[in-house]
């Protein structure tokens, strides 16, 4: 057994002098790319995290594994995440609880239901399965919602979901005694530059010469920006979560509508319920408390939708973050801006998605290979200097299907 | 059975009075007869129904044990509203009550054999397994997905509750409770000229005992939490933001399980809820009753029992209790007696140490200090806390009875109120992280049960920490405790004696909402109900 190693890695310790990688965030992002570097002959890595593992979005957030995207090009790339999860139990032999519970966008409007049948064209040509149900069919398919809100239809796929806080243990596992190492509780507060580039990260356990940092924060990207003098358009919002007392199997799909507001819920394998419905005018910031306003929104919006859900108990509620960038695409890769700092944030809510996949293309750029194309999209550098996140778009389409 | 009803036994139809009437209402299909609006855990236990409900993970029999509607360990399904804490519905007539989460039902439930293979699987069972044939992987998580859940949710059709906006108030001084110590902190308060209002969950206790005509009480009304600003609550008409200035709480105390193993067996009750069957529902819970631990609420039940005709041993130390043996129900205890471990016979054991009721100091962030068994917040003579803005009187300061101290603390904080530089009622408190000053010196049997609403063992809090999980947060996450119903409210202490807390511990992050609230309540709507039209 390896666990007494995960003992070992998390054991608290000073910073070492040196290390040829240093990852700054210790969730989803920052152990799969650790994993992926050792995989690439990388050992000398540090974790730097500020909490514990997972302790940012990755342990807030409900890890829907979802190929069906709005777009083609994010819809060819999630299907490679799906895939990377679907593998993880057996690359790291640990069981994830990737299930495959089914995935819907209920629609409420007619229009909705118009934009959406080229969109299940373009999930067919990349061999996603997705079908485009009247409402009957919903209602069939979706019991939860009867009595509720008139349908206009769905879009239904077999998508998963995975179980977060094992997807960490997983790598911690994995991770243990191959040679990186994990400052939990542990801070960047100072990036030390030189006229090549990254020389050092100072931290709260100590100084770290290093010559490649990854801000794998994610909500806190713009702020460990900051302390390298590095700029990037992406900013938080916060999002929360309401989970209910186990109930018995009663929805067989991970639901999601866009109309009126952004919301959602599924049941977790144990029978929870999880749930949100998204405030539009969320303030950018750093901020993952809980709200009352939240609460009373959720109910609302989900008594109305799903009548039969007036009688689930809310037992507990926590607030985590979305890092937003202007085109909800996240930015990994290199930036132009200091030498030897790499981005691997504003993963605008597929982090957990996008991650693993994405980190295995990273690993590959810092270990000195070529740029796979699949990191096309997401060079750091696409955006204006200037440009900053300071709204967005309240037609959650929009964001995804840019005028032509 | 050993349950019987003092007055009428069993009772009869012939026995009804316009004081008591008889009427029938159903459990798991068969009729019983009952005394309407007395609670309905009380008719199902004076019935034979000591196992009203299955653990979640390894289907242990749970049966009354609290008196607070807190424990969960009497939920079962009523007139088609899921997980429903029976000993706060009255019985009405017809009502239709069904236990759950077991097969075929919780008195025989079958799964109850998966409490014999608990060492087999501990809360990491999966990490390692279910993963070869590869094929069967959707098909293992289908049976897990399976043995998952607890209620049902039935389809109620086109009925759609309305939403409600919730109602907003303020005043200088919030009284959150009105037991004894919120009555004395709510009426020193408003003596000393504060606007105040006092909240309170119980059903009819505020109206039978209001603090004082000054005092704006909020009967049946459970606080919610503490959030940025406002304190929530809800009642049966919706939701309340509240603003105050200061807020004293006076949550009042849980019954503190004793951490042996057995320890959650029907028949396990605390001496709150004796005493209360006794006296008020006329109901012994049993014939040979084992008193553990200390306090006036344990010699209340001591007597009311014998008077009640029982026979009572003890009370025995708490670190006397070894185990509680029997299955469906207590069947008897083993004591340490002078060295030497003894056995009794029992059909009750009854237990006196309470807890403070901490989860709203908690989650604003006030420090704890560890007294005897359990955490409790520290406080100076006048009821402040580490907090700005927040007091703690009463049991939930772990100063229960001492009423001297809670007037003192409603002084306090009308004087605080008063000297505010600004009309207007703040707007935040303080917070902080709610830092538990150890050493814990109290051990736990590894067979113990810590965190009921997961059935978490104390070997199993003692794994996690060998593994490296030993973080509070981690060491949740692991296990599960402290994420089921009761969120901690029975098995924080618990589980920081099995963690052996040595010095400074910062408990996992105490979420909203302090209490479990149903999204119709949220939205201002009644939990939905099936009622049958004809029976």
């Amino acid at each position: 057994m390896t666990r007494p190693q995960v003992a070992e890695l998390l054991r608290p310790a000073a910073a070492p002098k040196s290390a040829e990688v240093v990852i700054i965030g210790g969730g989803i992002t920052g152990l799969a790319l650790a994993r992926e570097l050792v995989a690439s002959g990388i050992r000398d890595i540090v974790i730097l995290e500020r909490g514990y593992p997972g302790s940012g979005a990755t342990g807030r957030n409900v890890a829907r594994i979802r190929a069906m995207q709005l777009t083609e090009s994010l819809s060819r790339i999630a299907l490679r995440c799906q895939t990377k999860y679907d593998r993880m139990g057996d690359d790291l032999g640990f069981n994830v609880l990737f299930y495959r519970l089914g995935y819907a966008w209920v629609l409420y409007e007619d229009a909705e239901v118009e934009r959406m049948r080229p969109i299940v064209d373009m999930h067919h040509g990349l061999g996603i399965r997705s079908r485009l149900l009247p409402p009957e069919a919903t209602l069939r398919r979706l019991p939860i919602l009867r009595g509720g809100d008139p349908v206009a239809g769905s879009v239904i796929h077999d998508d998963a979901i995975v179980h977060h806080d094992a997807v960490v243990w997983a790598h911690l596992e994995h991770l243990a005694g191959r040679g990186p190492r994990f400052l939990g509780g542990t801070s960047a507060v100072g990036v030390v530059r030189g006229d090549a580039g990254v020389l050092a990260v100072e931290t709260t356990a100590g100084l770290i010469e290093t010559r490649n940092v990854v801000n794998a924060t994610d909500g806190w990207s713009s702020e460990i920006n900051a302390l390298a003098g590095v700029r990037t358009p992406n900013r938080p919002y916060r999002r929360e979560v309401l989970v209910t007392a186990p109930i018995r199997r009663s929805i067989d799909a991970a639901i999601t509508f866009y109309l009126p507001v952004e919301g959602w819920f599924n049941q977790t394998l144990r029978g929870e319920i999880v749930m949100g419905v998204v405030d539009p005018d969320e303030p950018t910031g750093i901020n993952q408390a809980s709200s009352f306003a939240f609460l009373r929104r959720t109910a609302a919006v989900m008594t109305r939708k799903a009548p039969a859900l007036g009688n689930v108990t809310v037992i507990r509620q926590w607030g985590g973050m979305y890092d937003v960038s202007p085109d909800h695409l996240p930015l990994v890769g290199p930036t132009r801006q200091l030498e030897g700092w790499w981005q691997a944030n504003g993963w605008s809510g597929r982090g957990m998605l996008l991650a693993p996949y994405l980190s295995e293309l990273l690993a590959g750029r810092i270990a000195g290979r070529a740029a796979h194309p699949d990191l096309g999209a997401f060079d750091p550098d696409r955006f204006g200097v200037e440009q900053v996140v300071t709204g967005q778009d309240r037609d959650y389409y929009a964001r995804y299907v840019q005028p032509h | 059975m050993p349950v019987v009803r003092l007055t009428r036994r069993p009772p009869q139809p012939a026995d009804a009075t316009p004081e008591t009437r008889l009427v029938e209402f159903s459990f798991d299909g068969r009729t019983l007869l009952g005394i309407e609006g007395e609670p309905l855990a009380a008719s199902l236990l004076v019935a034979g129904q000591r196992i009203l409900s299955r653990s979640f993970r390894f289907h242990r029999p749970r049966g009354l044990m609290c008196s607070t509607g807190q424990c969960g360990w009497c939920e079962c399904e009523v007139d088609g509203v899921p997980s429903v804490r029976t000993c706060r519905v009255p019985l009405a007539p017809g009502m239709v009550v069904r236990g759950e989460h077991a097969v075929p039902s919780v008195g025989r439930d079958v799964l109850g054999l998966l409490d014999f293979g608990a060492r087999l699987v501990p809360p990491t069972f999966y990490h390692h397994r279910f993963l070869h044939p590869r094929r069967l992987r959707k098909a293992y998580l289908d049976v897990i997905r399976w043995f998952g859940g607890r209620g049902a949710l039935r389809w109620h059709g086109d009925r759609r509750p309305t939403t409600r906006p919730a109602r907003e108030a303020s005043c200088d001084v919030l009284v959150v409770g009105c037991g004894p110590g919120g009555v004395a902190a709510a009426r020193a308060a408003a003596e000393a000229g504060a606007r105040v209002i006092a909240l309170e969950a119980d059903p009819g206790w505020a109206r039978a005992a209001p603090p004082s005509t000054e005092v704006r009480v909020l009967a049946d009304t459970t606080a919610l939490g503490i959030y940025d600003g406002v304190c929530a609550a809800v009642d049966a008409d919706g939701t309340w933001e509240i603003r105050a200035d200061q807020i004293i709480v006076a949550t009042g105390s849980y019954d503190r399980v004793p951490s042996v193993p057995g320890a959650d067996r029907p028949g396990v009750m605390a001496a709150r809820l004796v005493a209360r069957l006794v006296e008020r529902d006329a109901i012994l819970p049993g014939r040979r009753a084992v008193l553990i631990g200390s306090g006036p609420d344990l010699d209340l039940a001591g007597t009311i029992l014998r008077s009640a005709g029982a026979s009572t041993s003890g009370p025995h130390a708490t670190h006397q209790l070894r185990r509680v043996s029997g299955r469906g129900g207590v069947r008897g205890v083993e004591l340490l007696r002078d060295g030497a471990s003894v056995t009794e016979r029992a059909h009750l054991v009854v237990f006196g140490d309470r807890v403070p009721a901490l989860e709203m100091l908690l989650q604003a962030g006030a420090e704890m200090e560890w007294r005897g068994d359990h955490p409790a917040p520290i406080v100076d003579d006048d009821g402040r806390t580490s907090l700005a803005g927040f007091f703690a009187v009463g049991g939930a300061a772990g100063r229960s009875g001492d009423l001297a101290a809670a007037g003192r603390a409603g002084k306090a904080a009308a004087d605080a109120a008063r000297s505010r530089p600004s009309a207007a009622v703040a707007t935040t408190w303080s917070r902080g992280e709610p830092h538990l000053h150890g050493p814990v010196t109290n051990r736990v049997p590894g067979d113990a049960i810590v965190c009921f609403c997961e059935d978490v063992r104390a070997r199993e809090i003692a794994a996690e920490l060998d593994a490296g999980y030993g973080q509070p947060e981690l060491l949740k996450r692991r296990t599960g405790a402290l994420t089921g119903p009761c969120q901690g409210k029975y098995c924080l202490a618990a589980v920081a004696c099995a963690a052996g807390v040595a010095g400074d511990w910062v408990p996992p992050t105490a979420r909203p909402p302090l209490r479990p609230v149903r999204l119709a309540e949220l939205a201002g709507a009644h939990p939905l109900a099936e009622r049958p039209t004809s029976t």
